[in-house]
Order: structure tokens, then sequence, then C-alpha cells
């Protein structure tokens, strides 16, 4: 795709395309760690883990009601909206790659950075020209061409606000959406942070900031404007062995002390693809059904992100089945693979409409 | 443990406060909002205040072979707890003290509490009621019970505050129908729950059933409970400001705050918090900046002083243990200016009457009310999903009130999306007997099944009680626990205005299981607990743990233990706060009304502790501390 | 024989006694804990027994449901030794839980001494079979989500 520098509202239609599909790709990756964990066990991961995958679901609303506002119309269910893994995040973030993987220090290292607080040392930095990287997710319009690539999520919110405050100085109308589509905090909410509907320039830059702070933090603070530590140095907790506490500075948590066991983990094959298990056996056959179910799912979201809001309730029981599915997946002995447990692959057929 | 500040004994505080349940948080809470210093004394351990602690109430649950609803909740023999499944039938003239509960008889009752941080409500259902106004004045309208000294237009500003506090789901066009009415425009913090398959099954089978009581026609219709349990929020609450739901409660961040998922665990323990407890109130209260709350666990009350010369309550003797396998202690001495025991409706007057302070009245731990359950059970003609969603959505509630009640006790109905469990039916018990006795197994088991428990109807009925002077929580030398502390003795009995209504009830259940073609499995049998004869037939009676009137509240210091403010007639800095204030309980769960009158009495309290700012007298130790 | 080679056997007895797949078996999680907790109690050479039986019943029945269910009654179910044991083994998958067996069984058939009910573990409980079957969750694990109570029950065909 081609990342330029938004100029127009359909360049902002892009990044918020963009960002959907951003804020998407890191679920599965999650959502395969966390359901790696035997039960019972590393509760402090577990929840660590969980509470970020379920803000990066607050996060995937926030965009839709952005795009929502701007007249845009999300899909989740096009081709290439779900990307195979291993994948480049969908922001150019070049140097390095996403995995569906077990819960383990590699994976922890990778969510770190998918999380990495913006640290760009310039603003000619921040949005850097690179040559497309191998297998990126093609976020929009696949064309082959070189984009802007950014050295963080962060960043890439930067430039969606700038975007915006740009486009409305311009005097562009920007809010054209129609405000019925507007997912609001009756139909989502989770105990951290809280759906901002979108309606003018106020709560999209808002609902930038939600996003942008939760994941990396207000900047200069471990936490964001409600007090509430940033997924970064959430996951660091982990590698730190220590939990924040209030009045903490970064990389010093001085909190309870916190567990981690990461052999009571299940051996999952890392970046499973559907062919990996043998067709016809009862692994296959279970691996295509959460595929069709998390299609399902997403197709039931994105009718709630396009007019049926209401159908986010139900999508949550959708969900809770999908993560029953991905236990016994992951209990299973992957066929012919000795010591390796199956994984859900997240292959999407080429439409799941 | 983080858990329990050390108490300094130079210090007093503001008040103290027995019992860190319902109660006790609500209190806590309103005195640090107001600024004062508070102490809250918690009897057993604090271990929740932290998932990764509420986890080990959950995993305890789960690796219990008996399930009960204390089955979370750590066997502490310092601070010990009644459990249903100690209940035994009682013999004519003998007590049973096998258990931490003394069962005088001569009914035995099988109710329960629980004593951890949070008290009951970490395992209570979450029915959030208000009574109807008519409950208030039983006595005046029907010759029965007690009026209270406040009528429910008095209450009803404190019920809205308890339902913001407790986070209540509700449609309230649907209780005003009850003939309870709300302030023009009210909604409730959050969207009535949706009633269950089963529920909706059930409605389409009776809705619409006439029963004609002592002349008078009422029609029935299935509707939702108001429930203490995230839905989604009411976007019209607070006048369009909304509602913001409590999540779970952590020393850390953990931002677990989802809606209801329909666990169908609210008995014995919500695995999200979804549920509200009272945990989630302390939480508050620990975090507040205005006063202070200091939380001493592991901290049971073992004597109230009194001040003969003033008659106020000089200080509070507690005894403190490290370890609940071992009766190891040490007596402290804690004193304040104001004295709340919300320990609950048989712990408050077993304190009270092991201090000696029986009432001035004579009334303390007398006027023992529950309610009387009646179980009914059978089979619905198809699978109808049975054992999902919370234990209850909706029931049967237009018998709550009328004219009737002048004769017999009115009653309403749960229908229990958990099944036949409470009744003993469990999931567990079918698969036992499918495999053991039916000889089944392979495909029958598995449809077997399904026809046993997917088809499971249950209906508690709730049927009210009234307050009887001789039903009573006494104490008595020869029964002591671990820490030496008396144990609280039961006597309660089930009158004939009970019985009557039991009987209606189970008459109307069998003329609701023909309308909907329920095979009726009811069986009640002589050697069960809680078994009576009325009229000729047989029933089981079981308890609700609706504990309450045992230091009833009324007009005069002779007709009752404290006043419309739930203060003590006899101390005037001591309050006894809770259920047990309650002089009658209509066919109301009784949590959402004794949170009602703690806010209402918090506030008497906030004046009483700013007009005795000018230096307060306070009373000389006169007690000598005793291990 | 080994842990791991036993766990094959049984996982195809079990299939067979619960009427769940062998993947929906290993998708508790349990079949470990499961084996490990029979061969505890009763020992090796019983359980070795029984799926040996259970074996030759398979070959026997050659895919004939009605004969193989009437041997299983006939050579397991039926057996002093062996039919509490099989009894126990689908009330493990089905509720997580070991029961104790009868004290008479024990004084005929020998074995630990120190058989009790216990739950095998928190997970095993959140695991047990008869949940699925009846297209419900555990109370209190593995919510299905808000209002899905509303909906008419999904209960699975096998």
């Amino acid at each position: 795709m081609t990342l330029s520098r938004i100029t127009t509202k359909a360049d902002l239609q892009d990044y918020l395309h963009a960002a959907m599909q951003l804020e998407h790709a890191t679920i599965p990756p999650y959502l395969t760690a966390l359901y790696s964990i035997h039960p019972g066990t590393n509760s402090d991961a577990f929840h660590v883990i969980r509470v970020v995958a379920v803000e990066e679901m607050l996060h995937l609303t926030l965009a839709a009601n952005m795009l929502n506002a701007v007249g845009g119309e999300p899909d989740m269910t096009r081709a290439g909206f779900v990307p195979r893994y291993p994948a480049y995040l969908p922001d150019g973030e070049a140097d390095f790659e996403v995995s569906l993987e077990r819960f383990s220090p590699t994976a922890i290292g990778t969510f770190l950075k998918i999380e990495r607080p913006a640290q760009a040392p310039s603003e000619e930095m921040r949005v850097l020209r690179r040559p497309k990287p191998r297998a990126a997710i093609p976020a929009v319009h696949p064309d082959g061409d070189d984009g802007l690539h950014f050295w963080s999520i962060g960043e890439f919110y930067a430039e969606i606000a700038r975007g915006i405050q740009h486009l409305h100085d311009q005097g562009v109308d920007l809010f054209t959406g129609d405000p019925s589509r507007q997912v609001t905090p009756e139909l989502y909410y989770s105990g951290g942070g809280e759906v901002i509907p979108v309606k003018d320039l106020a709560s999209a830059l808002a609902a930038v900031e939600l996003i942008s702070e939760q994941g990396e933090g207000l900047t200069g603070s471990i936490y964001d404007e409600e007090g509430e530590l940033s997924h970064y140095f959430r996951f660091q907790q982990l590698t730190l062995g220590r939990y924040y506490q209030a009045g903490d500075v970064a990389n010093s948590p001085t909190g309870p002390a916190l567990e981690v066991d990461w052999d009571a983990v299940y051996p999952l094959l890392t970046n499973a693809t559907i062919t990996d298990f043998p067709a016809g056996s009862e692994v296959r056959a279970a691996a295509e059904a959460f595929n069709a179910g998390y299609a399902e799912f997403l197709s039931l979201v994105n009718q709630a992100f396009t007019g049926q809001p209401d159908l986010l309730i139900p999508a949550v029981g959708e969900m809770f089945a999908l993560r029953d599915q991905v236990g016994r997946l992951v209990r299973n002995p992957a066929p012919g693979r000795p010591g390796v447990n199956a994984a859900p692959t997240f292959d999407m057929p080429e439409t799941t409409r | 443990m983080p858990s329990s500040a050390p108490v300094d004994a130079d210090t007093i505080y503001d008040a103290v406060i027995v019992g860190s349940g319902v109660s006790g948080s609500l209190v806590a809470n309103e005195l640090s909002k107001q600024g004062f210093h508070v102490l809250v004394l918690e009897a057993g351990p604090g271990e929740d205040q932290t998932i990764r602690g509420y986890e080990k109430y959950l995993s305890r649950f789960y690796e219990a072979t008996s399930k009960d609803n204390n089955s979370p909740y750590p066997a502490n023999p310092n601070a010990s707890m009644p459990r249903s499944p100690a209940v035994h039938s009682l013999a004519a003239g003998q007590p049973d003290s096998s258990s931490y509960l003394v069962q005088n008889g001569p009914f035995p009752l099988d109710s329960t509490y629980t004593r951890t941080l949070g008290g009951t409500t970490m395992h209570w259902e979450g029915k959030a009621l208000r009574m109807l106004p008519e409950d208030f004045e039983t006595r005046s309208r029907y010759g029965q019970g007690l009026d209270w000294p406040i009528s429910y237009d008095e209450l009803a500003p404190h019920y809205r505050r308890a339902e913001r506090e407790l986070g209540v789901s509700a449609d309230v066009q649907d209780q005003a129908e009850l003939g309870i009415p709300f302030e023009p425009g009210y909604v409730f913090p959050m969207q009535g729950l949706p009633a269950s398959y089963l529920d909706q099954a059930v409605a389409a089978g009776i809705d619409g059933t006439g029963v004609r009581l002592d002349g008078e026609d009422y029609h029935l219709k299935v509707r939702a409970f108001p429930q203490a349990r995230n839905g989604i929020p009411n976007a019209a609450y607070d006048g369009g400001k909304g509602y913001v739901p409590v999540g779970a409660v952590s020393t850390h961040q953990v931002e677990q705050g989802e809606r209801c998922q329909g666990n169908n665990n609210c008995v014995p323990l919500c695995p999200v918090q979804a549920k509200y407890h009272a945990g989630k109130t302390l939480a508050k209260a620990l975090a507040g900046t205005v006063g202070k709350v200091d939380l001493r666990t592991q901290a049971v009350a073992s004597r109230v002083h009194v001040d003969h010369v003033t008659g106020r309550v000089s200080h509070l003797e507690y005894k403190a243990y490290a370890d609940p396998g071992s009766p190891e202690h040490t007596t402290h001495t804690v004193r304040a200016r104001l004295f709340v025991l919300a320990a609950n409706a048989v712990e408050t007057p077993r304190l009270m009457l092991a201090s000696g302070l029986p009432s001035s009245s004579a009334l303390m731990g007398r006027n023992l009310m529950d309610h009387a359950y009646l179980l009914t059970w059978g089979l619905m003609p198809g699978p109808v999903g049975t054992m999902r969603g919370t234990v209850c959505t909706s029931g049967i509630s237009d018998l709550r009130g009328g004219a009737f009640r002048h004769g017999q006790a009115a009653f309403a109905a749960d229908i229990h999306n958990d099944g036949w469990g409470w009744a003993g039916g469990t999931p567990e018990v079918q698969v036992l007997d499918l495999v053991d006795s039916m000889n089944a197994f392979g495909p029958d088991l598995r449809r077997g099944a399904v026809d046993r428990i997917s088809r499971q109807l249950l209906l508690a009925w709730m049927v009210e009680l009234m307050p009887d002077p001789s039903n009573r929580i006494t104490v008595d030398g020869r029964y002591k626990d671990a820490l030496g502390n008396l144990k609280p003795v039961l006597s309660y009995n089930i009158a004939d205005y009970t019985l009557a209504g039991v009987a209606q009830a189970r008459s109307l259940s069998r003329r609701l299981f023909q309308r909907l073609g329920v095979e009726d499995h009811t069986d009640y049998r002589p050697t069960d607990v809680g078994y009576v004869s009325y009229q000729g037939e047989g029933y089981v009676i079981r308890g609700g743990n609706h504990w309450s009137g045992t230091h009833v509240m009324g007009t005069t210091p002779a007709n009752s233990v404290v006043d419309a403010d739930q203060r003590s007639w006899d101390h005037e800095n001591l309050f006894l706060v809770g259920s047990g204030s309650m002089p009658s309980i209509g066919t109301s769960n009784t949590t959402l009304t004794l949170a009602a009158l703690c806010l209402k009495s918090a506030e008497q309290m906030v004046r009483q502790l700013r007009d005795e700012t000018s230096a307060v007298e306070l009373a000389t130790t006169t007690g000598s501390a005793q291990a | 024989m080994s842990a791991q080679t036993r766990l094959e056997p049984f996982l195809a007895f079990s299939s067979r006694v619960t009427a769940f797949t062998v993947f929906e078996l290993q998708g508790t999680g349990q079949a470990a804990a499961y084996l490990e907790t029979v061969v505890g109690v009763v020992g090796e050479a019983l359980l070795g027994d029984l799926l040996s039986i259970d074996e030759a019943i398979q070959r026997e029945a050659d895919g004939d449901a009605a004969v193989r269910d009437r041997l299983l009654r006939a050579r397991i179910f039926s057996d002093e030794r062996l039919g509490p044991v099989a009894r126990h083994i689908i009330k493990l998958w089905y509720l997580g839980t070991w029961y104790a067996l009868p004290k008479d069984w024990h004084e005929v058939f020998g074995s630990v001494e120190d058989d009790v009910t216990f739950v095998v573990s928190a997970a095993a409980y959140a695991e047990g079979l008869v949940w699925p079957a009846i297209g419900a969750n555990p109370p209190g694990a593995k919510g299905p989500g808000y209002g899905t109570w509303a909906m008419p029950p999904k209960i699975p065909a096998f």
C-alpha cells in the first residue's frame, strides 16, 4: 500500500482502514499465546495478555468508529484483511515480524516490539520511506508501491491525529458518517478504557489518544491519563518479574513479585497453516472449523460496525465459543509431529463474505 | 499481609466497624467519604484482594468434591461459618452442637453465611429486589408481623443510592407493575438481564394463569428479577449521564470488568466478578483519600464494653490470629467514637449477647426471620437448555402482596437456570445414576445426560415468615468455638401462617406443571432435613440465607433494639446495622433493603460524628482485657 | 508398557464408552492425568487387562456397534473386577472426579489403601464432558457470554 502523508479525506480513510487492520493483526498472536497457557497456571501472565488483547479489541472498535465517523466503510471480510503469519504489521514497522506462537520469552519480546513507545529520534525519522518489506500485510490497496513506514504504532496514530487536525484546519467536512453506526459504551466495556463514539474533532482526537496511551503510555509516563499502565509496560512486567505500582518509573517496577512458568505451556506449532495438518485428521477438521468460525465472527463484527452495533453482544458469545475451540486444538498433538501440538491457523478463505 | 493494617492501641478511631460484608463496607465507604478515620475488623481471611487471591477461591471451588455455597472459602475454625451439608434432622429436645451453628430446633435451618472479606455477598446470588410498600406495614394492614418505623417512601431515596452502589440491572416498568412506586423517569443503572430460554419456555406456558386468593384474582406473568450484576448500562440513567459498571477489584491492574458471562455460578462465586460483592465497595473505601479506612482481617470481635455511667460503648475487644489452622491468638482493645456492628443477623446479636448486652427490650437475638423455601421440580417436555445463564433470571412475583396476607404468607417463585441442583439432582448426580444404575455408556449416556439435565425445571418458592420472638439466636456457655468465643445457638420454627403459604405454593406448582406438561419429580421424604407435615401433606423446607430481625428496629426502646437509624436505644454511640434491623422482609431478598438502610444510617452517623466534634468525653476503659 | 504407549488404547476405550472422539478427549488436556489417576489406584496390571480385552472386543466386533456393546457389557462392565473401574473411567471423563471404589472391591482386588474420592484438578473439573454433552458450560468456568442463555441451547450432535 501507499501510506503517504494525509492530505485528503480519502487518505485519512485509508489510514483508518489500515488502523483497523493493524489493531486486528495483533489479536491472533495475543490470543494464541494466551490460550497456549495451561489452565490454572501463569495467572499473572494470563491476565496481562488477556487485558492487552481485550484492549486491542477496544482499539479495533475505536478505529471502526473513526472510520465510520468520516464516512468510510469498515470491511473486515475482504481478502487479505487477516494476515498470513509471520507478518509485518501494516503500519510498516519493518524491523520485526509477528508470529503465531506459544507463550514464551520470544513471544513476549515480539509483543514488546508491537507495543513499543514512540521513540523515533526526530520528526523526519518518524515517518521513514523504506523499501516495502517481504510479506508485509497488504493494508488497503495492495499495489506493491513503496510507502511510508512508521517506527511504532504510536507514530502511526500520531500521523492520523495530525491528519485529522490538518483536514479540519483546511475546512474539510470530515464527520459526515451516519451517527447510528457508532458503537457506544453500552455495547462494549471491559474495565480498561471506554468506547468513545466519534462525532467531531474532539472525540476523534480523544479516540486516537486513548489508543496511543493504552499502547505506549502518556508521553514521559508509564501510565495513561486514567492511571492505567500502558501495554508496553504491562508486558515488560513479565520479563522483569515484578508488577509496577503507582509512582514507579519506566524499567524499575517496585510492586509485588510476579511469577511466570514458561513451561506450563502447550508446545504449539509456530505459525501453523492448515496444510500442516493431514487432510482427513480430526485435528485438520477442527482447525478448519475454527477458521470458518473465525471468519463468521469477523463477519458478525463487521455487521456490527456497518449499521447493526447491537450485534457486538452476540459477537462476544461467538468469541467465547472460539476460545473453547482453540482450547481443544492446542491440547491435541499435531499429527506426525512428536512433541508438538496443534494450533489455530487463522487461515481465511480468499473472501469470507 | 497487606490487608492487615497494624492497629494502634492509642488511636481513637472515628468509627470501628465489625464486619466487611455489604453493611460494613457501605458504612465504611460513606464515613470515609466524609473524612472520617475508620477501622474495619473482619473475622475471616482477606485473600481475595488480588485477582490471584480471588482465583484461589475459584480453584478451591473447582477442586471441592462437595460444592455447597461455602465451598470456595477456606475452612476456618477461628471464624467458622454454617454449612448446609452439616445440618441434620433434629430429635425432639436434643440440640445438635456438632457444627458451628448450634441447632436447638425444633426446625433445623440449613441457611448459611460467609465469614471472609466481603462477607456473604461473596456467595450471594445477586437478586436485588425492593420491598413492596405494604411490606413496611403488615401489622396495620394485615394484622400480621410488625410495622416498620419508616415507610417505603422514606426508604426510596436510599434504595436508589443502593441500586447505584450495587449496580442493579432491571426493567423499571416490570417492577412498577408489581405496585412498587418509582420516581418519575427513573431507570435502573443497567438494563434488565435477558430472560433465559428456560424462562421463555415457562412464560409461554404459564403467562396469564389466573389465581384466586381470598376472593381476589391475580394473573401470573414471568418477569426478570432485578439483579446486582453487570449488564448493559442504561444510557438514560441519572438524567442521561449513564452508568459505568464496576469490574473486578484487585490491588494491581487487571482491568477485568466484563458484563455477566453466564457462568451459572453466582452462588457460590462469580468467576469474573460481574456480580456485586462488598469487596467492590470496600476497595473504594480503602482507596479513598478524604478520610482513611484501615482494614484488619483475621480479627474476631469478641466483646463490646459499655461504660455503665454513660451507657456508651467504651471499647471493643477482638482476637487476632495469624493462622486459621491454629487457635493461637492475641487479644486487643480498640477505641472509637462510634461503634458499628455489621457482622450479620446471627453474628451481631451473638456478639452482643456474649458481651452481656441483651438490650433493655430483651429483644436481642429474637424475631429471627428467614425465608422458607419450598422446591418443586420436574422435567420439561423437551430440552430447554437448563444449566445456562445466571443461576436465576426470572420468576413469578405477582403473589408478593395482597389482602390474602391476612391469613397466609405471601410467596414468589424463582425459575432456576441451574436445574435441580438445590434439590440434590445436580448433573453429577444424574451422570452417576446413568452410569451406575442405568448401565448407560457411550451414546446412551450422552443422550441420557441431555434428557435428564437439559429438561430440568426447578421452581424455588420463597414463602414469607413473620417475626416471632421465640425464633431466636442465643448463646450458651457450653458451646464455644476454637478461639473461645461463644457459638450462636439457633431456635427456630415455622408458623402455620407460613405453612399455609407453602401449601398454596405446592398446589400452584402442580397447576403450573400441568399447564407446562412437566413431569413432576418433586419428592419430599420424612427422612429429609427440613421435612414438615401440614394438614396431612408433607413438605421439605429449606433456608434462604436471609437471616434478619434479630436486632429489630422500632419506635420505642421497649418494642425494639434499634431506632429507625439502626442506632441502639441503649447505647448512643452504637449502631447495629444490617438485615437484623428489619422488622419484616416480605418476599424480598434482603440485601438491597439492608444496603438502603445502611446508607440511611450512615447519614445519621455522619451527623452524630460532626455534632460530637467538640471534645467528646471518651469514657475511660472500664473492662479489663481478657485473653 | 509405558504411559505413552498406554495412552492410545486408553483413549480408544475412553472414546467408545463416553461417545466423545479422541480429539475431544485430548482436547480436555486431561488424558495423561486421568491415565495416571487410574493406574495410581488400580495398578498397571488391571488397566492393562481391561485395555487388552477392549482391543480384543474391537477385533471381534469388527465395526458392528451392537456386537461391540454386547461384548463390552459381557466382558467388561459386568466383570466384578473390571466393571467398577470401567464405570469410574467414564465418570472421570464426564465429571473430572475420581470416585473411591467400594470397600468390598478393594478387599477382593487389592490395590491402594487410601483410595478416596477427589477432583483430579481444578482444570479437570472445568473439562468434564457432561457440560459439552448438554451444550452448557461447567458452572463457574468457560462462561459463554452475555445473553447467550436467551438463545436455544446448542446441544452438539455426535
